[in-house]
């Protein structure tokens, strides 16, 4: 989408952020006929894992993983009547999660889940993370941790950060039948590119060649490992041809940014969202002028264009330090776009703990945007600042995602709910 | 049966000042063994500023460490000098600051006879454009930057090549004593658990802010007083000069140039016990505030990391430590009625040569050994793998390292794989085991802004992948690592560092569910 000089543009709903949370309120607002813009950078999927956690660790503090994330969801909103999950109910999560693996599906991507309960996905680092929705591409994994498998895990000679003996040695460490095999590329040397690794798979020669490495180390093996690069655009096809290939059940794991699964998740949102009409603005950044005649008017950023954008309803889904919603001084953390109040700790001492991987978590990852019930920010007295104005995401307060493992999670749901009450509101008006 | 170690000389601590006497003693040909309890630069020698002294610091309150810097940074500079950066350095007052040590400073480093040069405020603007428009005097010295790895890993590899040996994590537990004598030491590997002992004829105790513990294993009492300081690391180098702060010895004065970075500095706090320090989000306020009232910028700019070390200083009475004397200390016990232990600790980086000098004079002629010191004379040689501890030399040898097909590790300071592998051959060559935090120690590995996030789990594949490692440690190793680099990074995370924190902990915490992993 092209902005012009001086423009002005008007919608229904503006949307702050191209993260998960961005795409999903996007995705549902076109899916209730809203004329919708999207504004924001996506270069974030970069650094995602491409799984959707919806919540694996319950109480942190025990370190508690969750089989099923509703094993603990009764228990989180008894003790934390703040988290974003305690204003939704389960019914509309599922809802959330379910729309959200449609409209990725729509985007291409296919997305599985196993009956309400988390999946355990083998990382890179050679630890499980429980998950929710998972890419086809790495579900087979979960039958790993069984411990009855006979697996097989490939690495790729000078792809950095990714070693098949490393998490060999971790899996053996679980009591796991375990071994390994080096693939050569010729075609990369050098320091090469991540996305070339991934090209690459798109080439039906190279899924010849690979499976011919992996040929003699097959023998008894059941189950395939690789790294997470197989393949950009058509992945699960990649996959269904290595399995042809090799006679072996395949999975990826997914390990170090940049993330392959991460920029298939963004292509498939932008995709879904193009086909429903939503408006991109891709890395726009838009200023905050006015509240005027029920409208919220911004500005875009930067030269050499200025359009003004007026919306009769915003999505904050500007994220945390890394998305630049919330920007961290030496005394204080401020939300950039409107200056919402933001929840924190409030000396800088009290931020974080000596212990990096205390399980508790850092309190500074609790800061953030305080909302009612519908997700509208509220000021001091607790009062929605603006009827009109919703928070979603990683920018919610009392969600401390990289402990509770409900990254995805909370920013599906809570950017479909938020979409949800916006939508309602103006039908009654 | 425990193994014993046979040698001539015993030296405990791998920090400047040991390796410093490893290396002497070797070049008046004894037959030596350095043991440290953690790895090389572990102590003060790892936590301290790398400013190596014209000496115009300690003009009013140590006049005599003026005269020993003075002459030390001369023979560094010839001996040494792959290790120093000739910065020259700037003492400058700002308004408010004390009138009568200002006009007192030419006459007193006259009077210890240190170079200087009255330079107009205008001009040391022109020379450092970062300096406050306050600006009231500044004057031009001979300070120099120096980087405390190199040398130290410069002098146990010179050090090894003459026969010495070096065994890392080897902690001394105590001594068996026999008639007025230390008979053996008694060591225990770090890694393993084994104990083991050494018997030597004479022990050395140069185990600085330790120095206390290790005397009272031959039940010698050294009144040891601990003070620490706090360093800021900015992410790009501010000055090309050290600035220090033309006012009487206080907290937060210096910006020492370090390669492609500046380090801040310091503050002195006394302290019970100089292990587990790290920095405070109030001394790092502190430090950045005043240090601002010389350097605008420092209040604004980016900060990648601070640490903390703690200051040798054998204590005279008093309640201030920056005046407790900075010179060195050296005591040997046959006064204290051990005839064969000698202990060398206080004094300064700028003088470990010196301190070397005098401990290793007095070893000679304990032993009646006539051998002249031969460190003034035969420079120290540059080695490979010191190579990978310099900031900015790696940027040059991009290129070079991408033509032959080497991978990038870490990408912030640009150290290529095989880099890695010649500083993990030197390390099995020491008979050590290669991990993470000893890589770091010997490379700018995790120093720079992504404070080890990639390059950890980079070079940790790389290890398995070439087979340097291949036991069930790998997550516990990624752990320490990162756990260490974390004391460094939480006091100071604000602007574009949280930014950088949240990327490490989504990675982490957030996909690899580290803080799960017992
Ligand atoms: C904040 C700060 C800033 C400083 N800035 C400067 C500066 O800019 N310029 C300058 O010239 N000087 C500076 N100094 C002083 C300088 O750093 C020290 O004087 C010097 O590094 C001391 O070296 P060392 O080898 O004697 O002691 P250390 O480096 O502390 O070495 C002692 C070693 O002994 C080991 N050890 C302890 N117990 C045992 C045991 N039981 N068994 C085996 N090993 C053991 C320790 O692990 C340690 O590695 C600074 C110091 C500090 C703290």
């Amino acid at each position: 989408m092209n902005l012009k000089n001086n423009a002005t543009i008007s919608c229904d709903l503006l949307v702050i952020g191209s993260g998960i949370a961005g795409m999903v309120a996007a995705a549902r607002a076109a899916s209730l006929g809203l004329d919708t813009v999207l504004t924001g950078s996506s270069s974030g999927f970069f650094l995602t894992s491409g799984l959707l956690d919806f919540l694996g660790v319950y109480p942190v503090e025990s370190s508690q993983v969750l089989e099923s994330p509703f094993n603990g969801l009764d228990q989180l909103r008894k003790q934390n009547p703040d988290h974003p999950y305690s204003k939704i109910d389960n019914k509309t999560i599922l809802e959330s999660l379910d729309f959200t693996a449609r409209i990725l599906s729509s985007g291409g991507l296919e997305y599985s889940s196993a009956k309400n309960t988390n999946v355990n996905i083998l990382t890179s680092a050679g630890t499980f993370k429980p998950s929710f929705l998972v890419p086809q591409t790495m579900i087979k994994g979960s039958s790993i941790g069984s411990g009855k498998k006979k697996i097989l895990l490939a690495d790729f000679k000078g792809l950095k950060g990714y070693s098949a003996a490393l998490i060999a040695q971790a899996l053996k460490r679980r009591h796991m039948d375990v071994t390994t095999v080096t693939i050569q590329v010729p075609q990369l040397t050098g320091d090469f590119n991540v996305m070339r690794m991934a090209a690459l798979f798109e080439d039906d020669a190279f899924l010849h060649r690979t499976a011919k490495q992996i040929e003699s180390s097959v023998q008894d093996r059941e189950i395939l490992g690789l790294p997470a690069v197989c393949g950009i655009h058509n992945s699960q096809d990649s996959m269904k041809k290595l399995e042809n290939l090799t006679g072996l059940d395949c999975f990826e794991i997914p390990g170090l940014p940049p993330s392959i699964p991460g920029l298939r998740l963004k292509n498939a949102f932008e995709t879904h969202i193009l086909k429903n009409k939503v408006r991109v603005f891709n890395n726009v950044k838009v200023a905050f002028t006015a509240f005027e005649n029920e409208q919220i008017l911004f500005t875009t950023d930067g030269e050499p264009f200025r359009t003004q954008i007026a919306a009769k309803g915003v999505i904050l889904a500007s994220g945390r330090f890394p998305g630049r919603g919330l920007a961290a001084h030496r005394e204080v953390i401020r939300e950039t776009v409107f200056d919402i109040p933001v929840y924190h700790p409030q000396q800088r001492s009290l931020w974080y703990q000596l212990d990096f991987f205390s399980p508790q978590g850092h309190p500074v990852n609790r800061a953030g945007i305080l909302t009612d019930s519908d997700f509208r920010p509220v000021d001091k007295t607790c009062q929605p600042l603006c009827e009109n104005v919703y928070a979603a995401g990683s920018i919610l307060a009392h969600n401390d995602w990289t402990r509770l493992k409900s990254g995805a999670g909370v920013s599906c749901v809570s950017a479909f709910c938020a979409v949800n009450h916006f939508h309602a509101r103006k039908k009654i008006k | 049966m425990e193994k014993i170690i046979e040698t001539q000389v015993l030296v405990i601590g791998g920090g400047v000042t040991g390796t410093g006497i490893a290396r002497d003693l070797c070049l008046r040909g004894f037959d030596v063994v350095l043991i440290e309890k953690k790895d090389l630069n572990a102590g003060a020698s790892g936590g301290n500023h790398g400013l190596l002294h014209s000496g115009a610091r300690y003009i009013a309150s140590d006049p005599e460490a003026a005269v020993e810097c003075n002459s030390e940074i001369r023979i560094l500079k010839k001996m040494a000098g792959h290790c120093i950066q000739r910065t020259g350095g700037l003492f400058v007052a700002v308004r408010g600051d004390d009138e009568n040590y200002i006009a007192d400073f030419p006459g007193l480093c006259d009077r210890a006879g240190i170079p200087f040069e009255a330079v107009s405020v205008r001009d040391a603007i022109k020379l450092e454009p970062v300096l406050s428009a306050n600006l009231i005097a500044a004057y031009q010295v001979n300070d120099a930057s120096i980087n405390p790895f190199k040398i130290s890993i410069e002098n146990m590899n010179d050090a090894v090549s003459r026969g010495a040996r070096y065994l890392s994590f080897c902690k001394l537990e105590s001594f068996d004593m026999e008639k007025k004598k230390i008979v053996r030491a008694n060591v225990r590997n770090q890694v393993n658990g084994k104990a083991f002992q050494i018997q030597a004829q004479t022990y050395i105790n140069a185990s600085g802010a330790w120095a206390g513990y290790i005397a009272q294993m031959a039940d010698i009492s050294i009144p040891m007083v601990f003070s620490k300081g706090t360093l800021l690391v900015t992410s790009r180098r501010l000055a090309r000069h050290v600035i220090n702060r033309l006012r009487k010895a206080t907290d937060a004065d210096i910006l020492v140039p370090g390669g492609v970075v500046s380090i801040l500095g310091t503050t002195s706090l006394r302290v019970d016990h100089p292990d587990n320090i790290h920095p405070t989000v109030d001394e790092v306020d502190y430090i950045i505030d005043q240090g601002a009232q010389m350097i605008p910028m420092l209040a604004t700019c980016r900060y990648v990391r601070a640490y903390s070390g703690v200051r040798p200083l054998v204590s005279a009475g008093g309640d201030d430590d920056r005046n407790v004397s900075r010179g060195y200390t050296l005591m040997d016990h046959e006064r204290d009625g051990v005839d064969n232990f000698i202990t060398i600790t206080g004094g300064k980086l700028t003088t470990f040569r010196l301190m070397a000098e005098k401990t290793c004079d007095r070893v000679c002629e304990k032993l009646g050994v006539d051998a002249a010191c031969q460190t003034e004379v035969i420079p120290l040689p540059a080695t490979r793998s010191g190579e990978w501890s310099e900031p900015g030399i790696p940027h040059g040898g991009f290129k070079e390292f991408k033509a032959s097909g080497d991978a990038i590790l870490c990408e912030c300071e640009m150290v290529p794989a095989s880099a890695i592998d010649s500083i993990i051959n030197s390390i099995c060559k020491d008979k050590g085991t290669p991990d993470l935090s000893s890589i770091a120690v010997r490379s700018r590995v995790g120093k720079g802004p992504c404070q080890g996030a990639f390059c950890s789990v980079r070079i940790l594949s790389h290890m398995y992948q070439t087979g340097q490692m291949s036991d069930t440690s790998g997550i516990q190793e990624l752990k320490k690592f990162l756990n260490e680099r974390w004391k460094g990074e939480h006091a100071l995370l604000w602007d574009q560092a949280i930014v950088q924190s949240s990327i490490k902990e989504m990675i982490h915490c957030g996909v690899f569910g580290l803080e799960l992993e017992k």
